[in-house]
């Protein structure tokens, strides 16, 4: 997270930027299973992948692109809202709704007590905390009967929309895109607030937040239990899509993963987590196609070398993530040509327009029109 | 009590283990400020070549050696491949390039050596009993490794111009600078020297766990919690808390039902990160923000 000198003025897109950035976001996501059930490796349920990959992903763009904050404990949360949904519908026969909003509250609850404590002294020990949550949760899990121990819990119901079931792939990716669509707009809003503003303050200097009078501790907390909610609430997809969890759901290697698809995607731009988890899905995908033998003999898991290096490749080569680097090549383009007018300028339809990038560097952005 | 004396020497000797993981995250921690998530993998590392290396008819010794010689090469590339190209970066993306570097190593370990368990054969068979108390052999030979290890690193960082330098930076990066010590030198070092710290620890624990390219998180997460113990930035502080871990563990799987056994340890990091993360063997020294 190197400082950026022009950041304040490259900061704010427009409204019609932003508008049309989500028209073009809306369009990509609508237009996914036209194009994954026709090439191949992919198919509709990686389609799916992405999208609650993505919801489980997007609360770390506050919380660890705005803030600073490491979390290793995304999985322990989105394992909370699946394993909540599991045994209140299977189990216990709730409607799926009531059981999706307990499991949000439920880790939103959680992260909150753990947020609390943690966020009085900082240095990196969030990621710690949050990992070791995580490995207990799996085990107790695997312990308990409630939680149908190391078999799982099958059974859970599909879900209802407006009178009709989703059953197939196709149906329930655009129900999870839709909820993505929403997610992205409400992290939008967000770091667009001035919690945002609060955020990345804290994030660039705890010294100088604190000193300006910003409870540091406080805003960590919020954008903590915002990502928590969000991985709780992809658990609870999850859980309906699949019809079945079990301790996978908690595993410490989903959230390295959630890690790796911001990071990759681009820490500091709402659209980033659909980016990455659209290149973390197609890795999974292709080295399974690609890798066969390799992956029979390393149990299957021979993705997580194509992660690591994945991971260790856009960190030292594209540090702000695959839309921040497109992102800063359009401000660089900007920079060289005429200013354009916003609406004009190339960025705001290739879908750069979050708060970090859009061709505006040689505009200084209007001050009053900031909040629109 | 007899059985409570036979889980506190089984714990220390277990924890001797941790101790190590633990002393090399300090190190690293002291002199770099990250948090190296590859350490449990060194450790890995070294007990997996060992064993394999042993199970193909290599001696003991030249395969300790090979061993050592293996897992510290692979921490010096991660260190001149993975962290060096990022300096100057945030201490947070230098963190998570160490998950990425951690995630390499598993991986690519068991690409080339498959999921199964390896077996080494303990350095000397049997076991010795004292006071009622029986111990494995290959315990105590895992707490001289360490003690033998410790003191090396305590002599290196007392009384050797290198250690010393190293401490400097520790203490003080800018200073250190100015004195003509360079961090990216020392950063060089203290990763090969934590390589090497997980090598020992893993041939010693070869012939008790087991190996197999899955064990890395674990360890790495149990030298966590002995060096948070100690506060982080104490190399003595994570030995101790080290044996602690080791002892309370031992103790708890003692008493509760065997499943729960590795939950102890996490909860003991949870617990210790929520109430008291400044570590719990030192006093407390000025809030940071």
């Amino acid at each position: 997270m190197k400082p950026r000198a022009r950041w304040w003025s490259a900061r704010e897109p427009s409204r019609i930027t932003r508008l049309l950035g989500l028209a073009v976001f809306a369009a990509v996501l609508f237009s996914v299973p036209a194009v994954f059930t026709r090439i191949e490796p992919y198919t509709m349920s990686d389609g799916v992948q992405m999208a609650i990959l993505a919801i489980a992903a997007l609360g770390l763009v506050p919380l660890t692109g705005y803030a600073n904050q490491i979390s290793l404990g995304q999985a322990a949360f989105y394992g909370t809202g699946a394993y909540t949904s599991a045994i209140l519908t299977a189990h216990s026969g709730w409607n799926p709704w009531l059981a999706l909003l307990i499991g949000a509250v439920v880790a939103g609850g959680g992260a909150y007590v753990l947020g609390l404590f943690i966020f009085r002294v900082s240095g990196h020990y969030l990621a710690l905390a949050t990992i070791a949550l995580g490995l207990v949760l799996a085990i107790v899990a695997r312990q308990l009967t409630i939680t149908g121990g190391s078999e799982g819990l099958p059974g859970i119901p599909y879900l209802t929309v407006f009178g009709t079931e989703l059953t197939g792939d196709v149906a329930y990716y655009y129900f999870a895109a839709a909820v993505l669509l929403v997610a992205t707009m409400v992290v939008g809003l967000v770091v667009r607030s001035s919690l945002g503003r609060s955020l990345t303050a804290v994030g660039d200097s705890a010294f100088a937040a604190a000193a300006s009078g910003i409870d540091i501790a406080r805003y960590k907390r919020v954008a903590f239990v915002l990502a928590a909610v969000l991985a709780a609430l992809a658990g609870s997809l999850y859980a309906h899509w699949v019809t079945y969890v079990d301790v996978h759901t908690l595993d410490l290697l989903l959230s390295i993963q959630m890690l790796i698809v911001v990071a990759v995607g681009g820490m500091r731009s709402v659209w980033g987590p659909a980016v990455g988890a659209f290149v973390v899905v197609s890795l999974v995908r292709f080295s399974k196609e690609w890798l066969p033998a390799l992956s029979e003999k390393a149990g299957g898991q021979v993705e997580i070398v194509a992660y690591g290096v994945a991971l260790i490749l856009v960190l030292l080569f594209l540090p702000r993530g695959v839309v921040g680097e497109i992102a800063d090549l359009f401000t660089r383009l900007g920079a060289s040509s005429p200013p354009l007018p916003a609406s004009a300028s190339p960025a705001a339809s290739a879908g750069g327009g979050d708060a970090a990038s859009a061709g505006s560097a040689a505009r200084p952005a209007p001050v009053g029109k900031e909040r629109s | 009590m007899g059985q409570l004396l036979q889980f506190v020497v089984t714990g220390l000797a277990t924890g001797a283990t941790y101790a190590l993981v633990g002393l090399g995250i300090a190190l690293v921690f002291q002199v770099t400020g990250v948090i190296n998530f590859a350490q449990g993998h060194f450790v890995m590392l070294g007990a997996l070549t060992f064993a394999i290396l042993e199970e193909n008819g290599t001696a003991p010794v030249p395969a300790a050696l090979m061993a050592l010689a293996g897992t510290t090469v692979i921490g010096l590339l991660v260190e001149r491949l993975v962290i060096a190209p990022a300096r100057g970066a945030h201490v947070d993306r230098l963190i998570i390039l160490t998950i990425g570097a951690a995630i390499v190593i598993e991986g690519a370990a068991l690409v080339a050596f498959g999921t199964q368990p390896r077996i080494a054969a303990p350095f000397t068979e049997g076991v010795v009993r004292f006071g009622g108390v029986r111990l494995e052999r290959q315990y105590l030979w895992v707490s001289v490794a360490t003690i033998l290890a410790v003191a090396a690193v305590w002599v290196f960082l007392t009384r050797t111009t290198l250690g010393k330098a190293m401490r400097g930076v520790a203490m003080d990066r800018e200073a250190a600078r100015l004195m003509g010590i360079s961090p990216r030198r020392m950063s060089l070092l203290v990763f090969t020297l934590a390589a090497a710290l997980g090598a020992i620890g893993g041939v010693a624990l070869a012939p008790i766990q087991h190996p197999d390219p899955g064990i890395g998180i674990a360890l790495g997460l149990k030298g966590f919690t002995a060096a948070v113990i100690g506060g982080l930035d104490s190399p003595a502080g994570a030995v101790a808390g080290g044996l602690l871990l080791g002892v309370a563990e031992a103790i708890a799987a003692g008493y509760l039902p065997s499943g729960y056994k590795d939950a102890v340890a996490y909860g003991v990091l949870v617990l210790l990160l929520l109430v008291r993360p400044t570590g719990v063997l030192k006093t407390v020294r000025a809030v940071r923000v």
